[in-house]
C-alpha cells in the first residue's frame, strides 16, 4: 500500500500534464485545419505578382508574418479557451484533481501544454516562410547574375548584396520571438477567464473582446492622457486598465521586421519581458480565481 | 493504522445559487467515521447528497463548515490523496488516450517511476480483464470497459482507500458482479472501500457498514445486521428435506426455545437468475 511523501510541486507531474494536454491538442481536427490554412497562406506567397524584388520579399514577409500572428493568436485563444469547461463538464478534471496534483500544477500543465503546442506550430510555419523566402532569393539572386553579367565585378557584387539584404535580416528571429511572446499572453490570459467562464463559447467571445481591447487600448490612453490633464485617479485607472489589458500593440514589431528596419535589442528584450510578465501574471491570477472553485 | 480512514465531524456544505437570495444545503451536520479496511456503503435517493459528500473526502469541495479527514489529514490539502484512489460516476477519460497510456499518466501523477509503472500498468490491465485492449483507444472502449479503466487507475498507486462513486452504474449484472467480486478482494488486501449506490441489493452483498443520506442528513448509520434488526436470526436452506425432518427441525427448534420466523421455498433474485441464465463457461475477460 501507498505511503509516499508528498511533494508540494513535482516536475514529474508538471510534465505529466504538459504531455497529456499536448497530445490531446495535437489529435483535434480544428488545430490540423488551422495550421494547413496558414501554411497554405505563407505558401501561395511565392507566387506573387512580378513586382521588384524588394517589394516581393517585403509582400512575402508581410503575409508570411501577419499569418504567423494571426494563427498563433487564434490557435492559443481557441485551444486554451476549451480546456478547463470541457475538463469540468467530461469530469476529466476530477479524476486528475482526485490525485494528488495541486491545482496550480494542473493549471500550470494545460498551460504549458498550449506554449508547446504554439512553438511547434511556429516552428513549422516558420521552417515553411524560411524555405519559401531561401527559394525566392536564389531565383532573384541567379536572375540578378544573369543580367548582372557583363557588368564590372563590384556592381554585380553590390547588387546581390542587395538581394541578399533584402530577403534576410536577423530581426525575422525577433519577429518570430514576440509572436510567440503575444501568444504565451493570450493564452495565459484565457486560462484565467475561462476559470471563471461556464463555457467555451463564452471564454472565446471574451477573449475577442479583450484582443480588439488590447489592439485599441493604446490609442485610447494617448488619446485620453492628451485631452485631460491626467490627475492621479485618471492615471491609476488608466494604469489599472493596462494590467488588465495588455497593451497588445506593443506586441507588433512586424511592421519594422518587414520594413528591414532594425529592432533595437532593448525593444525586443523589453517586450519579451513583458510577454513573460504577462504570462506569469495571468497564470497567478487563474490560479487564484482556480484555487477554492467548487468542482 | 489506528486513524479512520474517513472521519467527517459536523460537516455541512452549502451551496449559493447565483443571482438568487437562496443557498442549498447539500449536506447538513454530518458526522460520519469509515474505519481502515471497511468496506463502507453510502446510500440514499439521487440528490441526497452522497456525491457532495465524496467530493468533500477528495478534497474537489470545501465544506462550508465542520471538518472533514482522510488517514488523519485534512481532505483539502493534496497530502491526503497520496493514499486515495477515485473512480467518478460514469467516468470519462480523456479518449484520445489508449488503456495502457491512461494508466501511464494516472501512474505518472502518482508520482509512480518508470519502472515501477511499467509493472504496475501491466497488473492493473490484468486485474480488471484489459489487456488485450490496452493499446485501443478509450474512445473505442463500451461503459463497462471504461468502469473497468476508471478502477484501474484508482488503484494505480495502491492507495489504503477507494472511493467508488455508483461504481457500477450502467455496466451489465456480469460486469456489475465482477466489480463486486473485485472490491471484496481488495478488501482482503487491507484496501479501505468506501462506496456510494442507490443500488441497496449490491451494497447489502459487500458493505461491512453503510450510511443512509436522505436531503442532505444521515438518517441511518451502522452494520447491516445492526440495521436491519437480523443479528439473532439464521437461515438455512435445505435441498430434498421430507416433511418429517421440517417438523423435527421445528420440534428441536420450539424445544431449545428458539422461534423460526418464515418457512418456504427460496426464491432467486431476477439478477441472479439473469446470471446463470448467461454465464458461459469461459472467464469474461473484455467485452
Amino acid at each position: 500500500m501507498s505511503n509516499r511523501s508528498h511533494r508540494i510541486f513535482s516536475l514529474g507531474r508538471l510534465t505529466a500534464i504538459v504531455g497529456n494536454s499536448f497530445t490531446g491538442l495535437t489529435r483535434l481536427k480544428i488545430f490540423y485545419v488551422l495550421l494547413l490554412f496558414a501554411l497554405l497562406l505563407i505558401g501561395s506567397s511565392v507566387f506573387m505578382a512580378q513586382m521588384t524584388f524588394q517589394q516581393e520579399f517585403q509582400v512575402l514577409k508581410d503575409i508570411a508574418l501577419g499569418a504567423m500572428s494571426l494563427f498563433t493568436s487564434l490557435l492559443a485563444i481557441l485551444a486554451t479557451a476549451r480546456l478547463l469547461p470541457q475538463e469540468i463538464e467530461d469530469r476529466t478534471a476530477y479524476t486528475v484533481l482526485a490525485k494528488p496534483v495541486s491545482r496550480f500544477e494542473y493549471l500550470a500543465g494545460k498551460l504549458f501544454g498550449v506554449l508547446l503546442l504554439l512553438a511547434f506550430s511556429l516552428i513549422a510555419m516558420s521552417a515553411l516562410f524560411f524555405l519559401v523566402l531561401t527559394l525566392r532569393e536564389q531565383s532573384v539572386l541567379s536572375e540578378t547574375a544573369r543580367q548582372m553579367g557583363s557588368a564590372p565585378p563590384e556592381q554585380s557584387a553590390e547588387a546581390l548584396r542587395l538581394v541578399r539584404a533584402s530577403a534576410f535580416n536577423p530581426n525575422l528571429f525577433s519577429g518570430i520571438a514576440v509572436i510567440y511572446a503575444k501568444g504565451c499572453l493570450l493564452a495565459a490570459l484565457t486560462l484565467f477567464v475561462s476559470t471563471f467562464a461556464t463555457s467555451t463559447i463564452f471564454t472565446t467571445i471574451v477573449m475577442a473582446f479583450v484582443y480588439f481591447i488590447g489592439h485599441l487600448q493604446p490609442i485610447a490612453r494617448e488619446y485620453w492622457l492628451q485631452t485631460n490633464s491626467g490627475g492621479w485617479f485618471t492615471k491609476t485607472f488608466l494604469a489599472v486598465v493596462a494590467l488588465v489589458f495588455p497593451d497588445l500593440q506593443s506586441f507588433n514589431l512586424t511592421d519594422d521586421v518587414v520594413a528591414g528596419n532594425a529592432v533595437p535589442l532593448a525593444l525586443l528584450v523589453k517586450t519579451l519581458t513583458m510577454g513573460l510578465f504577462y504570462t506569469a501574471f495571468y497564470l497567478a491570477l487563474a490560479w487564484a480565481a482556480f484555487f477554492r472553485k467548487e468542482l | 493504522m489506528t486513524e479512520p480512514a474517513v472521519a467527517l465531524n459536523g460537516v455541512t456544505k452549502i451551496f449559493p445559487v447565483p443571482f438568487q437570495r437562496c443557498s442549498i444545503v447539500a449536506v447538513r451536520n454530518l458526522n460520519l467515521k469509515v474505519a481502515a479496511g471497511q468496506i463502507y456503503g453510502l446510500l440514499g435517493p439521487n440528490g441526497s447528497g452522497k456525491s457532495t459528500t465524496l467530493k468533500i473526502i477528495l478534497g474537489l469541495v470545501t465544506p462550508t463548515r465542520g471538518q472533514a479527514r482522510v488517514f488523519g489529514q485534512e481532505s483539502d490539502r493534496v497530502a491526503s490523496r497520496e493514499s486515495v484512489g477515485f473512480l467518478p460516476e460514469s467516468p470519462y477519460f480523456y479518449k484520445f488516450l489508449t488503456g495502457e497510456e491512461t494508466l501511464r499518466f494516472y501512474g505518472k501523477l502518482c508520482g509512480l517511476s518508470r519502472a515501477s509503472l511499467r509493472n504496475r500498468v501491466d497488473e492493473m490491465l490484468q486485474l480488471v480483464g484489459l489487456t488485450s485492449a490496452r493499446k485501443r483507444q478509450l474512445a473505442g472502449y463500451s461503459k463497462g470497459m471504461l468502469q473497468r479503466i476508471g478502477l484501474a487507475q484508482a488503484l494505480i498507486q495502491e492507495p489504503a482507500l477507494l472511493v467508488l462513486d455508483e461504481p457500477t452504474a450502467g455496466v451489465d449484472p456480469a460486469g456489475a458482479q465482477e466489480i463486486r467480486d473485485l472490491i471484496l478482494a481488495l478488501k482482503s488486501r487491507g484496501i479501505t472501500v468506501l462506496l456510494s449506490s442507490h443500488l441497496l441489493g449490491q451494497v447489502q452483498e459487500i458493505c461491512d457498514r453503510v450510511g443512509i443520506l436522505a436531503n442532505g442528513v444521515l438518517v441511518r448509520e451502522g452494520s447491516l445486521p445492526e440495521l436491519l434488526g437480523m443479528e439473532k436470526e439464521t437461515q438455512f436452506v435445505v435441498e430434498n428435506a421430507s416433511p418429517q425432518l421440517l417438523e423435527e427441525i421445528e420440534r428441536l427448534a420450539a424445544g431449545s426455545g428458539a422461534r423460526i420466523i418464515e418457512r418456504g421455498s427460496p426464491r432467486s433474485s431476477l439478477e441472479q437468475l439473469f446470471l446463470e441464465a448467461t454465464e458461459t463457461p469461459e472467464k469474461r475477460t473484455d467485452e
